[in-house]
């Protein structure tokens, strides 16, 4: 019976502070996180077609379970150049909010690390400047044992909007040049 | 059924009896059968009206009453139907739908908007009515209804419809000839009992005072004819009869039962009251389902007959069949005087109609479309499924597992296709509509337009049509509009001052033309042009082809029309039709000649959910063609090879074919094998070649969305998992064709513009 408690005290306190758990990953050396609540699942890395006359950050899609998802490149996302696919790069599926209902995107990472509390306490505002990202796509700098985590977020680095209208517009430009 | 449910029911019951209001109403000029469409009009009317009555929906009651009024005076003569009529029915219509729409907890909510509207649609109405009607008391009751809410009792004018509405049910010229008949408002009883009634110990006194307790017996006459010569008379027989006028509210069988204990030892009559035909009639009405009733049937359960007394006339008809008279059923029991030749005539025609709709209920089934896309869904899984047992049998090289797997193929490709078609739908329906649109808008217009329309019967998927009616309601609009000339101006030209506008569709290679075409004065080339250089969106000096010059039609803001009516004219919706057909895998083509009219062909998959494709290979990926608009496919020369490297096309078979490398048009950087290969696509008219690496024959897909990221990406129409597990993208090769002739007009362009 104590022990039933015990675990019941657990998963609550796990549900309290779920939004404030992130996923961290690298990428080409920095460290970045995102809220777990919208992470899916990982999955290896492997068979992703590419989709022709595509902007850059579109990797291709990939056969998740009978669904088609789109694999979205994070670092030509970011405006930085492409890692090279390692033992140890994955796809991370994130659940974003799409037009109509959820969407599942797959975004390709070095390496996942580990999934860790970051309470909002040791979350600081993001520098307007000197990440070299997009400020749009911070959330805030983590602190975690006296490192900074680029808390990441998602839900605009994965706007659907922006990226159908980039490939749209490149559709014309394209078509155009 | 809750009644949730059945309020459901009555809202999708509604939609379609307004729906086959209008379509009655729309084609009632031309109608073989005016009578026949105004009972139709009539009856959904009064169908509404009754169901809403037992919703206790007193908004729709009150307005349908009065419509049903109305149309009530057209069914008996008084009104002629004429075009303003229709026209004001149709509002009508259109109105009892919005109070539908409205409906929130049994009570219909009005805006202001809408009371407005039915007090100008009653006012129209009102003039309509027989003066001294019942129009003064409804109309109070609808003035009280629409100020204070839904209170509302009983309209006034209830007490006529009701007499209307017995008739309404049924064909209208069966109506009971003489209801007010005094004499015959009671029943006629005759009996005659046999002589050995007494001496079964029944006394036929005690009949009559038994038929006191269930009514009244108003007059009596004793027949005494066959009472014998007193020496001859047995006082042990009974000799005498009665004529019975008798006067109840019982039912036939139940007065026949009053005599159950002598019906063999009597010859019975039981003659029903005149007064009571009306009522036999409308219960014939009410028999469920008559189609499989024999006439008899029909009868005994609307109580005009009793079963004993069929029995006896089946006997009879039998007897007379077998002695070579052709005797019906009806005929008989007119001539026994059994029941009213009115009701007779009345429970055949019943017998009839229900026949008729007993085929039709036999030919559909209403299935919840989420339940069909669910199933086309899983067939499109089982599809893929079958594609990897396949691959995975022939890696194996078991001959038995293969074989068992190309069995199953075949079934799969079988369910596959018997699953789409339950979703095709006729186009029919969805041009009907334009009935009301071209006639409306053609009124708006002041120009006399009719529609023609063909190709009804033409069939394509639920999906696609759901999609087609605002794409198709712009162009016709459009054809109305731009294309068809003034009368006064068709007079000039020599046309005639109907115009036409037509809707056509048909079956092409594999996909579905939708054609809008009209008589009016065809677009004009010169103008369109001046208009694009204007715009920006051409060079002045550029070249184009008519089709090119049409196409302007559809960019964005693009409009030659002078003024700007609330029809079209302000230059939004071609572009948005353009939009909306090539998200469905479509494309759009104009024929278009000066003052003789246009024709726009929209071509159409004709089915979103799966396609035969025809698989490619360039580089390490593989793409999938629709297989339709595959025509040819072979290895290149390497003659061919050498002149398609260095101009992008060769002669195929004494033509030009315009080539496109699909390893450079997708930037493939792979090293390209020895050989090539060409498949040639056509669209349309126009031939393509697509050079690719590989061919790797037909295979069947399920098409799968490639979600919203991909919505505005344009040359992929979709992608497909493979048996490997692999995706494959499907090519839209007549975007992909525009995209290489706009690159290379723009190229070519940009040189003009780089050295003038």
């Amino acid at each position: 019976m104590n022990a039933l408690v015990q675990k019941k005290a657990q998963v609550e306190q796990v549900q309290v502070s779920e939004d404030d758990q992130y996923l961290t990953f690298s990428l080409a050396g920095e460290m970045f996180g995102v809220g777990i609540m919208s992470i899916k699942e990982i999955i290896e890395y492997g068979s992703i077609t590419s989709v022709p006359l595509m902007p850059g950050f579109v990797r291709g899609v990939i056969n998740l379970r009978g669904r088609v998802v789109p694999v979205i490149d994070l670092q030509a996302r970011f405006g930085r150049p492409s890692s090279p696919v390692e033992k140890r790069t994955c796809i991370v599926i994130v659940e974003v909010a799409g037009v109509e209902d959820a969407l599942d995107i797959g975004v390709v990472v070095d390496a996942v690390s580990e999934v860790m509390a970051i309470p909002a306490s040791d979350i600081e505002k993001a520098p307007s400047f000197g990440a070299k990202l997009r400020q749009d796509f911070l959330r805030g700098m983590g602190k975690v044992d006296g490192k900074f985590v680029i808390l990441l977020d998602i839900s605009q680095v994965l706007s659907v909007e922006e990226l159908s209208g980039l490939v749209g517009h490149l559709d014309e430009v394209q078509a155009a040049d | 059924m809750s009644l949730d449910d059945a309020f459901q029911a009555f809202v999708i019951e509604s939609s379609e009896l307004l729906q086959d209001m209008e379509d009655h109403l729309l084609a009632f000029s031309s109608a073989t059968s005016p009578e026949e469409s105004i009972n139709c009009i009539f009856r959904a009317a009064h169908t509404i009206k009754e169901t809403a009555g037992l919703f206790g929906i007193h908004g729709v009651v009150g307005f349908t009453h009065v419509v049903e009024s109305v149309l009530q005076r057209v069914r008996e003569g008084s009104l002629p139907m004429t075009d303003a009529l229709i026209s004001l029915i149709l509002e009508c219509k259109d109105y009892i739908s919005r109070q539908i729409g409205a409906i929130q907890d049994d009570v219909v909510i009005m805006d202001d908007g809408m009371i407005a509207t039915e007090k100008g649609l009653f006012d129209q109405l009102c003039r309509y009515m027989k003066p001294g009607d019942d129009t003064s008391g409804v109309c109070c009751s609808i003035e009280t209804e629409a100020s204070a809410g839904a209170e509302e009792s009983q309209p006034a004018g209830a007490q006529p419809a009701e007499k209307v509405r017995d008739a309404a049910l049924g064909n209208p010229t069966i109506e009971a000839k003489d209801d007010a008949q005094m004499e015959n408002e009671n029943w006629h009883i005759s009996v005659q009992f046999s002589e050995d009634v007494l001496r079964q110990g029944m006394d036929p006194a005690a009949f009559l005072r038994y038929l006191n307790t269930i009514g009244k017996i108003q007059h009596i006459v004793t027949h005494f004819e066959r009472i014998p010569k007193a020496d001859e008379m047995d006082p042990e027989s009974c000799y005498i009869g009665y004529e019975i006028n008798f006067k109840t509210e019982a039912d036939k069988s139940t007065i026949e039962g009053v005599f159950e204990f002598v019906r063999d030892d009597c010859q019975l009559r039981i003659i029903p009251p005149h007064a009571r035909a009306s009522d036999f009639i409308t219960a014939i009405q009410q028999v469920e389902s008559a189609g499989h009733l024999k006439l008899g049937e029909i009868l005994v359960q609307c109580g005009s007959l009793t079963s004993a007394e069929l029995k006896r006339l089946l006997g009879l008809q039998k007897k007379l069949n077998e002695g070579g008279e052709k005797a019906r059923l009806g005929e008989l029991v007119v001539q026994d005087q059994s029941a009213h030749p009115e009701v007779v005539q009345a429970a055949l025609h019943r017998q009839e109609q229900n026949k008729h709709t007993q085929v039709k209920t036999n030919q559909t089934l209403r299935v919840d479309a989420v339940k069909l896309d669910h199933l086309i869904n899983l067939v499109g899984e089982l599809v893929i499924a079958g594609a990897g047992i396949e691959s995975g049998a022939k890696e194996l090289g078991n001959s038995r597992l293969l074989e068992a797997s190309l069995t199953m193929a075949r079934l799969i490709e079988e369910v596959r296709d018997s699953s789409l078609r339950l979703r095709m739908v006729q186009i029919g329906e969805t041009f009907n509509r334009f009935q009301r649109v071209v006639r409306d808008i053609s009124k708006d217009l002041g120009k006399q337009i009719e529609l023609e329309i063909n190709g009804r019967e033409t069939e394509l998927d639920k999906s696609v049509i759901e999609k087609i009616g605002d794409p198709l309601t712009h162009l016709v609009r459009n054809a109305m509009d731009h294309g068809i000339e003034p009368p006064e101006v068709r007079r000039e030209r020599g046309k005639s001052e109907i115009g036409m506008v037509g809707l056509n569709a048909y079956h092409e290679s594999g996909s579905i033309v939708i054609e809008v075409s009209d008589d009016g004065g065809g677009l004009n080339q010169k103008r369109i042009f001046e208009k694009a250089v204007e715009k920006g969106l051409v060079a002045a000096d550029a070249v184009l082809t008519p089709q090119q010059i049409y196409q302007m039609i559809f960019e964005a803001g693009f409009s030659t029309a002078a003024t700007v009516s609330n029809i079209s004219g302000r230059g939004v919706g071609m572009d948005v039709v353009r939009r909306n057909i090539e998200s469905l895998r479509g494309s759009i083509e104009i024929d278009s000649e000066e003052g003789i009219g246009t024709k726009i062909k929209v071509r159409l998959p004709l089915t979103l959910a799966i396609i035969d494709g025809f698989m490619i290979g360039v580089d390490e990926s593989c793409y999938v063609l629709p297989l339709d608009v595959v025509e040819q496919c072979r290895e290149l020369s390497e003659l061919e090879q050498a002149q398609c490297r260095k101009n992008n096309y060769i002669n195929l078979d004494g033509a030009v074919l315009p080539l496109i490398r699909l390893r450079d048009f997708f930037e493939h950087h792979g090293p390209a094998p020895k050989r090539e290969n060409i498949v040639v696509v056509k669209h349309g008219a126009r031939k393509t070649g697509f050079v690719v690496d590989h061919l790797l024959g037909e295979l069947q897909t399920v098409i799968k969305p490639m979600g919203p990221i991909f919505g505005r990406m344009r040359g992929i129409s979709g992608s497909t998992i493979l048996g490997s597990g692999d995706v494959a993208l499907i090519l839209d090769t007549a975007s992909l064709v525009e995209r290489a002739v706009v690159k290379e007009s723009s190229v070519v362009t940009s040189r003009r513009l780089a050295c003038p």
